[in-house]
């Protein structure tokens, strides 16, 4: 093992973080001229680790080599300077620019400060040419697909001279075709003696461009695998592992009439040209948890944006009870009893500089119990938050007066459950809501879904942790590239199988 | 006809001059509404030059006069980029309001400058309280004239400074750079640059092109300044500028242009008969840059142009 | 589990630590000026500015000049209200100064002209400035056209535009506008004996109650009813009042509305008070509209707080006036409060210094207090 040679390796790298170790114990070996995956779930550690090789943050533990010699790494200049490039997921290219000077920017050719773009454009024609990464270099970025955006980011890399090029998920943002051409400029770049890390998480891909493959887990390192000698199977389950560690006690779904009626919907994305959401159609009842499952970026927060009306859908149709409200505003929404606990709580769940009183009545403060002859009535809205916070538990410096802003995040979420569920929607849009909390806190808000449930209710929830999924759902749909790719039943389907169809690996033609 | 003309060239030039300042601070990031007080400060520098220089009118050569164009020109370049600093180190290094900063800098500009030459003019001759200095004799150093048609220097700086600015925004690497940090830092920061860096240069050539609009100004037509009066709203009228020439400075230009136009009009329309037979009283003429720029913007702003980054601190915290 | 906050902790409490630091910086660059010009006097010509009329030795004579020091606040406060309103939503109102130049010209033209009672002529000014204030809200909600670019170019608008307006009412022996008092006496605010309070100070008329009254108006509605929790839900999180359903569009006009309609009031309670007439040849704003975002961020962008700032600023601009005019000048007080101003765009960081002052004089307690409890345990081991 001693006399492998390896491009760069991060050896025993732990990272803590205030309450949660995020690295523990990972080891990465990069060959030269390998395509290396990196397997793992949201919330695995891989940008941890990654941020780690780009000098963000200094580890506890662990050291880095490359080419066997250790160094260290204090700051992304000096990753550089090692040739480790990367290419972020969001890309980090100026808009207004053309291609051409997107992958000069920062080391120039210039003869007396002025550039010397003829000069460049020869050598960013030469590489294009070489790994056959075609792009216009006049064209202005906002211009071009976002396909070419990502062939120049790779320019980018190799006009640095990088010889350890990162992928941070480089397909989430991709049509099918461009992600065959971004697989065959991978191979190009690794047949030239090029090092590449290819973090992701849909099997498919690993299994059709990866010589190997490591996975994380958890913060923890499972293990890394010749792809030649394992399976989808294999992979899926060390990426999620087998037990689902706590389980939500509820009765079998009695679903009844149908409270939420999607039909054929179709939402713009803000990141990409492409749409985010594509002819989704689906039907949540009362009685019933149905969950979106799906990794992160498939289009589920468009999709719970055109449902609630933060964006205006490009087709389609949305009936709740019966009635149409396709274009209603949200407010309507909000009074017909649709509720919506969002996936950003700080974007939208929370005024941050408001006290939690008037955080716990945000969806309701126009009501007659709260207002009236246009003023706040604010011993009722106290009295409301004292209920609420009595009721669903929710702790704070000094109760209803406390700046959402300096409550914890766990409690910050309680109150936003505590607002939306005890507003007793028809429809409860649940997305995430349990994202970062501890282990008692998620306890206890999927106990508060499932009674909701339990009530008649209809519940839909998006949620990107498979044990949420698998535990909580009545049905479960699993949403890849925008669209629907299987309906699932918990009881009779696996961790593994969902993976699967997570991953893009496997899909059936729902409804 | 000539007249309007000239005034147009001369107001065109100050306006270009202070729009190109802003253009280049809201190309590195930063959003500049103190581009009046620099004026000011500006406009101060460049006539305590004149004021205290000594220079015989009748007995200038070619040499004398373009000695003291240049020290003019440079007084109010000193003192424009030393004020800017003023913007550059709250917004920059203490992520302060850059709208109230500007603000402040505005007010601070015409105040600072009444104090300083009330408190020069009483030093003087005690009972002097006027807020003026007179500078006849020393302007027409950059005077030259040809027939009725007077050629102010700064007119023909301003047109240099164009060509200069063009080159420096798209043609080198320091522009390159500026620009990717008003438009993006986090890319510019991920690939080495020092947007800190890059955007005190942004701030300080608004401190130089905004001290020469400043002194250009105030060299418009009068020989002596009142600087109670600040500079009337040409810093603002800049800013619509420079929005209206969609931050690009050969639109800039033909906007300047434009707008210098309809303030010409206000100083000349009593002598071109066909303005002064229609009896337009001579407030309209001064409305009209106004309204024609908030018509103009009420357009053009759907689509906005602006660098993205620009009013946003930058904090390197947040990759 | 009710815990007392440490009064230094406490928000309302910075803010004013932050405003009383940013006025002694202020006064401290002021007097350094002064003493740069002329260091003899300096001293007695920063007092003489802080001491406004408290500098007349009889007491009549100071209640007159404290009724004139009043008069001039009474507009400001208007000013700084409009200022604050707008940026509880986010927006930065600089063209309250030119909402407060409408609002005079409607105001007067109404006294002069026609000679129209004083509450007309006040409605006239509310009036025109709202309309002032609604043409930047319809720009920037339906052509996205900047607040503060619109507030300016309407400032100067509005200033050429009132030159023209009043200029059929010049007193031909001046520059200035008629005196209400020589023929139009009905448009002149009412005293209500008030004048009598401060030693027969003519000016001073209900202008002054009605400014405190609008302050605490405006603090009522932006504390205690439906609208203001919801101007202030936008202005805090834009995403969050979208996603409860809040009308962004119609709030931020209705805003620039009141916003410009308080700045209107200003002017109407300042002119119709004939203490000072229009001059007809300006050409400058007027500073009382840019003096307001002094008084509004000095006052912690509270309408209370405004109330005193904007008295503090009034205060120290009139007592700019006292100073010894054989070395310095008047607009040594214009200077120092845009100083202040300058240093209210730092208040933001003033406080993060107070707060990482408190947390590190925390983190030294908890530190000390755990190596008692372990020195504690220690000997209770020991025994």
């Amino acid at each position: 093992m001693s006399n492998e040679h390896y491009a760069i390796e991060m050896l025993h790298i732990t990272k803590r973080f205030p309450g949660i170790v995020a690295n523990d114990d990972i080891t990465l070996q990069l060959k030269p001229g390998e395509i290396h995956a990196l397997l793992g779930e949201n919330g695995a550690g891989k940008s941890t680790l990654m941020s780690v090789l780009f000098g963000l943050y200094q580890p506890e533990e662990g050291i880095i080599k490359k080419d066997g010699v250790e160094v260290t790494i204090r700051n992304p200049n000096d990753a550089t300077a090692l040739h480790i490039g990367m290419v972020h997921q969001h890309f980090k290219l100026v808009e207004c620019f053309s291609v051409l000077d997107n992958i000069i920017l920062g080391i120039e050719p210039t003869k007396a400060g002025f550039l010397r773009k003829a000069e460049a454009r020869e050598k960013v024609m030469a590489l294009s040419e070489k790994y056959g990464l075609h792009v216009d270099p006049d064209a202005l970025i906002e211009d071009i697909t976002v396909g070419m955006q990502q062939r120049t980011e790779i320019l980018k890399m190799l006009y640095r001279d990088n010889e350890i090029l990162i992928f941070d998920e480089p397909t989430a943002v991709l049509t099918p075709q461009e992600i065959d051409e971004l697989m065959e400029i991978m191979r190009g770049l690794a047949r030239e003696g090029k090092s590449i890390l290819f973090i992701s998480h849909k099997l498919n891909e690993i299994m059709s461009v990866a010589d190997r493959c490591s996975v994380l887990r958890k913060g923890k390192y499972i293990g890394t695998v010749e792809v030649a000698n394992t399976t989808k199977e294999e992979l899926s389950r060390m990426m999620v592992g087998r037990d689902v560690e706590f389980v939500v006690h509820k009765d079998p779904a009695q679903p009844t009439d149908v409270v939420l009626d999607v039909e054929d919907i179709t939402v713009a994305s803000k990141m990409h040209s492409n749409n985010a959401v594509k002819n989704v159609s689906f039907k949540v009842r009362r009685g019933e948890i149905v969950c979106i499952a799906g990794i992160d970026g498939n289009g589920q927060t468009e999709l719970v944006y055109g449902l609630t009306g933060l964006e205006p859908l490009k087709s389609g149709k949305v009936i709740m009870n019966g009635e149409d409200i396709t274009k209603a505003p949200i407010r309507k929404r909000s009074v017909m009893g649709m509720s919506h606990i969002p996936e950003d709580r700080h974007k939208h769940g929370l005024v941050l500089d408001y006290p939690l009183e008037y955080n716990l009545v945000l969806q309701r403060y126009f009501e007659p119990e709260f207002t009236k002859c246009g003023f706040l009535r604010k011993a009722n809205i106290r009295s409301y938050a004292e209920r609420l916070i009595e009721q669903y538990d929710v702790r704070s410096g000094q109760g209803p007066i406390t700046m959402a802003r300096s409550m914890s995040g766990g409690n910050q979420q309680k109150a936003i459950v505590a607002r939306e569920i005890d507003k007793n929607p028809e429809l409860l849009i649940a997305v995430q809501p349990t994202r970062g909390l501890d282990v008692g806190a998620i306890e206890y808000i999927h106990k508060q879904i499932v009674a909701h449930r339990d009530s008649g209710k209809a519940v839909l929830l998006v949620s990107l942790e498979l044990e949420e999924v698998m535990s909580l759902s009545d049905r479960i749909l699993v949403m890849y590239e925008g669209e629907i790719v299987g309906e699932l039943d918990p009881k009779t389907t696996t961790v593994e199988e969902l993976g699967l169809y997570m991953a893009g690996a496997k899909r059936m033609e729902v409804q | 006809m000539v007249l309007l003309l000239q005034y147009t060239l001369i107001f065109a030039a100050v306006l270009l001059l202070v729009a190109l300042g802003g253009c280049f601070t809201e190309h590195s990031g930063v959003i500049n509404i103190g581009l009046e007080g620099i004026m000011v400060m500006g406009a101060l520098g460049g006539a305590l030059v004149m004021r205290f220089l000594p220079y015989d009118a009748s007995a200038a050569t070619l040499a004398t006069r373009f000695g003291m164009f240049g020290l003019v020109a440079l007084a109010s370049v000193a003192v424009g980029m030393l004020y800017s600093l003023l913007l550059a180190v709250a917004s920059i290094n203490f992520k302060a309001d850059q709208t109230i900063v500007g603000t402040a800098m505005n007010l601070l500009g015409t105040a600072a400058a009444t104090v300083i030459v009330k408190s020069m003019n009483t030093a003087a001759n005690p009972d002097d309280h006027s807020s003026e200095i007179q500078y006849g004799g020393p302007k027409s150093a950059f005077i030259s004239k040809f027939g009725t048609f007077e050629l102010n220097w700064f007119v023909i700086l301003a047109a240099v400074l164009l060509v200069v600015s063009i080159i420096v925004l798209y043609k080198t690497r320091f522009g390159l750079r500026l620009r990717a940090c008003g438009e993006h830092p986090q890319a510019a920061d991920s690939v080495g640059i020092n947007v800190f860096k890059m955007r005190y240069a942004g701030v300080l050539i608004s401190g130089f092109l905004g001290g020469l609009g400043g002194i250009t100004y105030i060299t418009v037509g009068v020989s002596l300044w009142k600087f109670e009066n600040g500079v009337a709203g040409f810093g603002f009228l800049a800013l619509a500028v420079m929005i209206f020439g969609a931050w690009d400075p050969i639109k800039i230009a033909g906007a300047a242009i434009l707008f210098g136009l309809f303030r010409a009009l206000g100083n000349v329309h009593a002598g071109i008969p066909f303005l002064a037979s229609m009896e337009i009283p001579p407030a309209v003429y001064n409305m009209l840059p106004y309204i024609v720029s908030l018509i103009v913007l009420a357009f053009t702003s759907k689509k906005s142009r602006a660098p993205k980054a620009e009013g946003i601190p930058y904090d390197k915290g947040q990759r | 589990m009710k815990q007392r906050t440490p009064l230094l902790r406490k928000n309302g409490f910075q803010t004013i630590l932050s405003s009383l630091l940013c006025i002694i910086l202020g006064l401290l660059v002021g007097y350094l000026v002064l003493l740069v010009i002329n260091a003899e006097g300096a001293w007695n010509a920063i007092i003489d500015v802080l001491k406004n009329f408290m500098k007349y030795p009889s007491g009549a004579a100071r209640m007159k000049y404290l009724g004139s020091t009043l008069v001039k606040t009474a507009p400001l406060i208007m000013c700084s209200l409009s200022v604050l309103f707008a940026y509880k939503v986010g927006l930065f109102n600089i063209g309250a100064a030119g909402q407060y130049v409408i609002g005079a010209a409607a105001g007067l033209y109404c006294a002069l002209m026609p000679g129209l009672p004083w509450y007309v002529c006040l409605l006239a000014a509310v009036a025109a400035g709202a309309i002032s204030g609604a043409i930047c809200g319809v720009l920037r909600a339906y052509c996205n056209v900047n607040v503060v670019i619109s507030g300016i170019m309407l400032n100067w608008i509005s200033l050429y535009a009132t030159n023209l307006i009043l200029k059929p009412g010049m007193d031909p022996t001046g520059k200035d506008t008629f005196r209400l008092v020589k023929e139009h006496k009905d448009s002149i605010l009412p005293t209500l004996g008030l004048d009598k309070l401060f030693s027969n100070n003519q000016y001073v008329t209900i202008a002054i109650p009605i400014a405190i009254i609008v302050a605490i108006v405006i603090w009522i509605i932006l504390d205690k009813t439906k609208f203001g929790y919801e101007l202030k839900a936008t202005g805090n999180n834009l995403n969050a009042a979208k996603y409860c359903g809040m009308k962004e569009n119609r709030n931020i006009i209705l805003t620039m509305v009141i916003s410009g309609a308080l700045a209107g009031l200003g002017a109407a309670l300042f002119y119709l008070s004939d203490i000072e007439q229009w001059n007809v040849n300006s050409s400058s704003v007027p500073a009382m509209g840019f003096n307001g975002i002094a008084a509004a961020f000095l006052g912690g962008l509270n309408p209370i707080g405004a109330i005193f700032s904007s008295f503090f600023i009034q205060h120290i601009t009139l007592g700019g006036g006292n100073v010894d005019l054989s070395h310095y000048c008047a607009q040594i007080a214009d200077f120092i409060s845009a100083v202040i101003i300058y240093l209210c765009g730092f208040v933001l960081f003033f406080k993060s210094v107070i707060n990482r002052f408190l947390d590190k004089r925390d983190e030294k307690r908890i530190q000390r207090e755990k190596a008692a409890n372990a020195e504690a345990t220690e000997k209770g081991g020991n025994k």
